[in-house]
């Protein structure tokens, strides 16, 4: 996946940048809007992550000249709270837009669907290391055995497995699952990750369902037991 | 004062701006000005009208006196009595003139004539007119008056006329003393008013001075009300139920910010003095790892205090709900209690919904649902495990009612309307029963969400059962 990022604040740009790269995107950096406006429209990306209050031409103007030339999905980074700027923005032909302080899980998360968009149908079945789960008779499997789930547990695990591999934060899981979209302050999460790790994973020799301390949960089968799980 | 003084005066006191005490003296000014002129102008026509009544009453006499005589003079020899003492009367008296015309030359006096060729008549029913004579200041004022034929004299007529200096003299005087009196008058009236407005105005600017001497740091300073002017207690009741409001917004906000450090306080010398710790000696990678991931989780704890801070910041700037849609509210309140499925299934909860399933209500749903599960979350914590807890709808009027009840230990009176304060707890010790994620700003969202939805939030205490809920506006 090829990223620009335009944003002036190096910091950000600098572990932006090492965390995409990391993730195996090829990423290029602006640190002004004259810079930013000149990439987006020579090259071709797959996404662009657009911060609002850039020196020399601000995010809107960018996203408005880009605009004129082609339709490259666009991730606004806004640090104003406000209405306005998410009407602004979105009017404006932006794709998403995330408010700072955002988590760099979140941004992934928002980078890989807006490129995910329009990619060829979600096969019906899943297969993480020997579980195996149909998403359309909504049952799963491990090792050949039936494991006997809730409507909102087979929810969960069904979304944590079209994202096997990728650390799903909280706030993420209570949004995919229950479409909660705000941070909840409660265990929800935590609670729900146990009820189906004790059902998938306890009776098992190889644990699936990984906490990520600090960040969330991963599903995705590992070769050594991993000593921050629960 | 003159006419391009008055037009200063509408100009300049017209803008709102300008002084009291000097609107007052513009204002004073100008009445004096109006009163003195009304006066001096019908005293001055009083007292033309009375001269006038004088001057023709004196020539009516004196026509009476001489007509007689005029009368009987029928012949030459008695005409040259009547000239005679025609002649006398105007050598004894400089101011009187007599003029006698007739169709004979022989029975004249006088040649009227020559003076006023236009002839002047004036008989009828006793008026004046006035004759102006070269060489002279003033006019004359003459009165004309016809005697008939008698034996061989013709008709006659017989003018008398009056130096009008007197007459003029008394007007010119009475209209300089006037004015001058006037003038003086609207000066006096100046002084005076500005004196008056000087010290009618004395408790205002006492008041202002008082109000300079308000600031931050004495914020229970208010203005002595008795001892105000009755005028002024209405304002000074008015400033101090402002400064009233004031002081409380700002006692709020300083407790505010006074916990909001603490809050922000204790994430941050967690994370500061974890990482000083860490870098002090060398370490494993996975020492290294296990104090990011730490840090990682204080810092996501300040990061949820500031985004909560910001959302009830928005609302006090009293954003409102913008993406509102018509929802069954019934239908809200059984997704967020679908949420805490398993936490309630883990310590053996239940939770009831009742009341008014079918109402509907305009909402942002993700906002709603926040505010509800805030409220459940709430009700989780400060029950005992088993515990039933209940969700009621109820509609009115103009809003739609959510309460969430939970049985648990009654809380007391004074603490309900405080629930919804920021990082208010009810107990000093922080710690909640069932382990608390939330770091006191729950309840002061909900408050927030309601009224970003037209509505309130209320909680009551009774007979162990604590309910606490929200109205959000039904359209």
């Amino acid at each position: 996946m090829k990223i620009l990022i335009v944003e002036d604040e190096q910091k950000m740009s600098e572990y932006l940048c090492k965390g995409l790269t990391e993730q195996g995107c090829a990423v290029d950096l602006a640190a002004n809007g004259v810079d930013g406006q000149h990439l987006a429209i020579e090259h071709d990306y797959d996404v662009i992550v657009l911060d609002v209050m850039l020196p020399g031409i601000d995010g809107f103007s960018v996203l408005r000249a880009l605009r004129k030339v082609k339709e490259t999905p666009v991730i606004m980074l806004t640090a104003r709270d406000s209405v306005e700027d998410r009407i602004k923005g979105l009017h404006d032909g932006a794709d998403d837009y995330l408010i700072k302080p955002f988590s760099f899980l979140e941004l992934l998360a928002r980078l890989q669907a807006l490129t995910r968009r329009g990619r060829a149908q979600e096969p019906a079945q899943l297969r993480i290391g020997d579980l195996q789960i149909d998403l359309l008779s909504r049952k799963a499997f491990r090792g050949g055995l039936r494991i006997d789930l809730t409507a909102k547990e087979f929810a969960l695990l069904a979304v944590m497995a079209r994202r096997q591999g990728e650390i799903l934060s909280k706030t993420a899981i209570a949004e995919l699952v229950w479409d909660m979209n705000f941070d909840s302050n409660t265990n929800v999460v935590e609670v729900a990750i146990k009820r189906l790790r004790a059902k998938i994973d306890a009776p098992f020799e190889q644990k699936l369902l990984h906490t990520v301390r600090g960040m969330g949960y991963v599903l995705e089968p590992r070769a050594t037991a991993d000593s921050s799980d629960d | 004062m003159t006419e391009a003084g008055e037009d200063a005066v509408r100009l300049r006191w017209l803008p709102l701006r300008q002084s009291i005490t000097a609107r007052l003296v513009w204002m004073s000014a100008a009445s004096a000005l109006l009163i003195f002129a009304l006066t001096g102008m019908v005293l001055y026509t009083v007292l033309k009208g009375e001269l006038l009544r004088h001057e023709r009453d004196g020539l009516v006499t004196t026509l009476n006196d001489i007509s007689y005589q005029i009368a009987r003079a029928g012949n030459t020899e008695r005409w040259g009595r009547v000239q005679a003492k025609l002649a006398t009367l105007s050598q004894a008296d400089q101011h009187v003139s007599f003029w006698i015309s007739s169709s004979d030359a022989r029975f004249t006096y006088g040649d009227l004539s020559r003076l006023a060729p236009q002839a002047i008549r004036a008989d009828e029913g006793n008026s004046v007119g006035r004759l102006h004579l070269p060489g002279r200041r003033y006019p004359l004022h003459i009165m004309t008056r016809t005697l008939p034929a008698f034996e061989e004299r013709p008709a006659v007529d017989v003018t008398v006329g009056v130096d009008g200096e007197p007459y003029f003299e008394m007007r010119r005087t009475f209209l300089l003393a006037t004015s001058v009196f006037s003038l003086l008058g609207i000066v006096l009236a100046v002084i005076s008013s500005y004196w008056i407005a000087r010290a009618g105005l004395a408790p205002l600017r006492q008041m202002s001075d008082r109000a300079q001497s308000f600031s931050p740091r004495r914020l229970s300073a208010r203005m002595p009300v008795e001892a105000m002017p009755q005028e002024l207690s209405v304002l000074a009741l008015a400033f101090n139920g402002a400064l009233d409001r004031i002081e409380d917004a700002y006692t709020q906000l300083e407790a505010f910010n006074a916990d909001v450090a603490h809050e922000l306080r204790t994430p941050l010398a967690n994370l500061i003095g974890e990482t000083q710790v860490a870098l002090a000696r060398e370490r494993s990678a996975g020492e290294f790892k296990d104090v990011l991931q730490s840090n990682l989780e204080e810092l996501d704890r300040i990061r949820s205090i500031v985004n909560d801070m910001l959302f009830l910041a928005r609302s006090d700037q009293g954003e409102a709900a913008t993406a509102r849609v018509p929802a069954r509210v019934a239908d809200e309140v059984q997704k967020t209690v679908d949420f805490f499925e398993f936490v309630l299934d883990d310590s053996g909860m239940r939770i009831e919904v009742a009341g008014d399933t079918e109402a509907t209500a305009m909402m942002e749903t993700a906002l709603f649902k926040r505010a509800l599960t805030n409220l459940i979350q709430n009700a989780i914590q400060h029950s005992p495990e088993g515990a039933l807890l209940r969700i009621d709808i109820a509609c009115q009027e103009e809003t739609v009612r959510v309460a969430v009840s939970n049985p648990g230990k009654t809380i007391d009176e004074h603490h309900l309307p405080r629930l919804f304060d920021r990082f208010y707890r009810v107990d000093s010790a922080r710690q909640d029963i069932n382990g608390s994620h939330g770091h006191g700003l729950g309840l002061a969202i909900v408050k927030a969400v309601a009224r970003m939805h037209g509505g309130r939030a209320f909680a009551s205490s009774k007979e162990g059962v604590n309910s606490i809920g929200f109205t959000i506006a039904r359209q």
